[in-house]
């Protein structure tokens, strides 16, 4: 998948290890899902969250995105921040209800802001195993520690847990059989890796 | 998915501007007049000049696509939109728009909000994605707006 190397210039030299880093979020499912706000200076409410105060939404697994995509078009520094372009090749997507896989042409309108969140702007379109097609775009952010995005950038493999990279996926679509998708708010948690990124969207009832 | 409270958000909506049939659906704006919201984090008024763009669509959704500001208790500002879905049985719907009170568990009102702000306190809303359950009142709409972890 498409590195973020030139997303990452700029940023502040490594301040904490990564092994530290997992190691905190070895503690517990709650604190692992928090770590990405724990582990770094950007967060407010910490304090919160390390005493463990989240709590499961009223939500369902939708399905899991796997995207590859082709290396990344830099265009570097445009006014809103540094813009990278990532075509979108191929891909499956699977889930209860849904599964098959991702057309060529569609793409990921990357922007790192000044403020170190990247921008996530996606367009892609989906064939299900029985060939309906099903238009999907979702924003996103992503953020974490210098050392865990370096890594990333780097094409490591990295526990998503230590960043945080959440979407809000939307669909279109004109076959009845998926019409439900049209209906609800859904979110993803994303992991990049090495070979690509994965979504697990939940719909949100 | 795991998530925790961000804000509890009330705004006040005179009665909207009815556009009618437009290309894509039936339109509605809701000017709103006037809110308050509540968090853990942060709490102030809805200050007066956002509004609602409603767009009621062919499937009998209606999206709602909202732009307001935030100003907290320490006179901070804070953008807030937010793009969201409702529908439910048609009964259920007629009667929200009687203007009855309805157990909002009866009907689908999720929406997905987003912030931007300068102020340093309040900068972690610019790095989070949020989601919120939406509780049509007669008055306006309640929204329960959840931080997604």
């Amino acid at each position: 998948m498409h590195k973020l190397e030139v997303l990452e210039e700029g940023r502040r030299p490594i301040s904490v290890r990564r092994r530290d880093v997992l190691k905190a979020v070895a503690a517990s499912v709650v604190a692992s899902a928090t770590s990405a706000l724990t582990g770094g200076a950007h967060s407010a409410g910490a304090d919160d969250l390390a005493t463990g105060k989240g709590t499961a939404m009223n939500s369902r697994p939708l399905m899991t995105v796997r995207i590859a995509a082709a290396p990344p078009q830099k265009l570097y520094t445009v006014p809103h921040g540094i813009r990278s372009i990532v075509p979108v090749t191929g891909g499956d997507f699977d889930g209860a209800r849904l599964r098959g896989q991702i057309l060529p042409g569609g793409g990921d309108w990357l922007l790192l802001r000044s403020d170190g969140v990247l921008e996530l702007d996606l367009r892609i379109t989906l064939e299900t195993d029985d060939h309906a097609l099903i238009y999907m775009t979702f924003q996103g952010l992503r953020h974490g520690p210098p050392d865990v995005i370096a890594a990333l950038a780097r094409g490591e493999a990295v526990d998503p847990a230590s960043y945080y990279f959440r979407t809000v996926p939307r669909f279109e679509t004109s076959t009845e059989k998926y019409a439900f998708l049209n209906r609800i708010i859904t979110v993803g948690v994303g992991e990049t890796r090495p070979d690509g990124a994965v979504h697990k969207i939940d719909e949100i009832l | 998915m795991i998530s925790r409270l961000l804000m509890t958000l009330q705004v006040v909506v005179p009665p909207p501007q009815k556009l009618g049939a437009v290309p894509h659906g039936t339109r509605l704006v809701a000017p709103i007049a006037s809110g308050t919201f509540e968090g853990p984090r942060l709490r102030g008024k809805v200050l007066p000049g956002g509004a609602d763009w409603l767009l009621l669509r062919s499937d009998g959704v209606l999206e709602l696509d909202l732009r307001i500001t935030l100003e907290t208790d320490d006179s901070a500002l804070i953008y807030m939109t937010s793009f969201g879905l409702r529908h439910g049985p048609p009964e259920v719907l007629a009667a929200l728009a009687r203007g009855e009170s309805v157990d909002p568990s009866k009907y689908y009102f999720r929406t997905a909000p987003r912030f931007e702000t300068s102020a340093p306190q309040y900068a972690f809303l610019n790095r989070l994605i949020a989601i919120s359950s939406g509780d049509r009142r007669a008055n306006g709409p309640v929204y329960t707006i959840e931080e997604i972890l």
